[in-house]
């Protein structure tokens, strides 16, 4: 096993037991659930870090295919396989999320910008699947599903990352609300949190590449 | 390197055929005026958000029908496009004449909707309200929907029975789109003044240009078949 994923595992667990048995500041309403940085955020950065890979891969696909040489469909099986634990990553900060806003706001759905950027993304992504799902020939799915990858990501970027400061809202980092932001966050959560974070791209990194593995076992056994 | 000669020749091309030698264009404004009928009919005086609400399905439904339509031609007709022009000119004169249709129905529908359902009710105190921001902030964000329509429908097109699965692929990317254009037309309509408007009209124009831009970039890659 690689270093890498040793560590990825260690991260996690460390990030579970401290998360969970560590101190944290008292704050009003928040009180325990201030816990969830520890699971609900990872989960994001570990799907824009997916997602940013998935895009690298769409990229690198259709710069292979010139001069009459063929698609390397390497290139598409990984920017599957990354965009489709990214969507994993995503439900799992939704429902994270949803947990931790019945406790504090007492709803689990409210029309706040980051919701909705969450749930386009997801569509979005339930979108590129759909359109693979419906090309047969696959040096043309691989073309069109690429393209498409690249586009939706930049204006994903545009939903997810410039319109929430355009309008105010009630999660933690907006309109005055804490959140990991350099003055409010209590130095001891940072030794949890950053932790958390790598380990769970590491572990997001690791099911993505088993994936692409076990596709490309599958596309050898199955002569096309 | 974009001809401006190559715009001109697709641009002739779909008036030939779109406008001259078939009704193609009446087919969305068509839908527009059924749906907006349909509204009518659904509704009894709408307050300003339903209203708004309403008029901004209508034109999303209707640009998609227009979109669908500008991609659709048949393989001999690509074949002679495709020698005429490169695919970057091709998307943006196809993004021209999508963003012409879409203002056409867009006006046509802000037309039948004050006739149907009437002009949403203010309250009393706001005095007159002129018209012009309101319009140019649905005109901008008609611009804007066909920019990300224009190349979705390209998209599309290369699938077979693609054009199921074009609203799938078009809406959630409409999604950040919308959101501008309906804020921008909501603040004109409620009389707001000009300087809260310009940030929206910047918006729209970013998400006019954005996708067009992106679009161009990929363009050649999605063609090239």
């Amino acid at each position: 096993m690689k270093a890498w994923k040793i560590l990825g595992i260690a991260l996690v667990g460390y990030s579970l037991f401290a998360g969970l048995t560590s101190d944290v500041p008292r704050l009003v309403i928040l009180n325990e659930t201030i816990r969830n940085l520890y699971f609900h955020v990872p989960m994001w950065f570990t799907m824009i870090a997916l997602l940013g890979a998935s895009l690298a891969y769409s990229l690198r696909l259709l710069r292979s295919g010139g001069d009459g040489e063929p698609l390397n469909l390497e290139r598409d099986r990984q920017a599957r396989a990354f965009a489709e634990v990214a969507m994993i990553f995503s439900l799992l900060g939704l429902f994270t999320g949803m947990v931790w806003a019945k406790a504090t706001w007492g709803t689990y759905w409210t029309a706040d910008p980051k919701l909705n950027g969450t749930a386009v993304t997801l569509l979005i992504y339930a979108a590129y699947f759909i359109l693979r799902s419906s090309v047969d020939d696959a040096e043309k799915r691989a073309r069109l599903a690429a393209v498409y990858n690249v586009f939706a990501f930049v204006l994903m970027i545009v939903f997810i990352g410039i319109l929430p400061r355009m309008t105010d809202s009630l999660h933690p980092g907006n309109g005055g609300n804490p959140a990991f932001g350099s003055y409010d966050l209590d130095h001891g959560m940072r030794l949890v949190f950053y932790p958390a974070v790598v380990g769970w791209i590491l572990m997001g990194w690791w099911i993505a590449s088993l994936r692409v593995r076990l596709d490309r076992l599958t596309a050898q056994q199955t002569p096309s | 390197m974009i001809r401006l000669r190559a715009i001109q020749q697709i641009l002739q091309w779909e008036w030939a055929l779109e406008y001259r030698r078939s009704n193609g264009w009446f087919l969305p404004l068509l839908f527009a005026a059924m749906v907006g009928y349909l509204c009518s009919l659904l509704v009894r005086e709408p307050s300003p958000t339903v209203w708004l609400a309403l008029l901004w399905m209508t034109m999303v439904f209707s640009a998609l029908q227009t979109a669908l339509r500008s991609f659709a031609a048949t393989p001999g007709q690509w074949l002679y496009l495709n020698q005429l022009v490169a695919p970057t000119e091709l998307l943006i004169g196809k993004t021209m004449t999508t963003a012409l249709n879409c203002l056409l129905v867009t006006w046509t529908s802000l037309a039948l909707f004050s006739l149907w359902l009437g002009w949403p009710h203010l309250p009393e105190q706001m005095g007159q309200v002129p018209l012009w921001p309101f319009v140019v902030s649905l005109s901008l964000g008609a611009i804007a929907l066909s920019s990300t329509l224009s190349f979705t429908a390209a998209l599309a097109s290369k699938i077979e029975r693609g054009t199921g699965i074009m609203a799938v692929l078009s809406i959630p990317l409409l999604l950040p789109t919308l959101l501008i254009a309906v804020r921008a037309s909501k603040l004109a309509l409620l009389g707001e003044p000009l300087s809260n408007l310009y940030p929206n009209w910047a918006g729209e124009i970013l998400m006019a240009g954005l996708p067009l831009a992106l679009g161009a970039l990929l363009f050649p890659y999605l063609w090239r078949s």
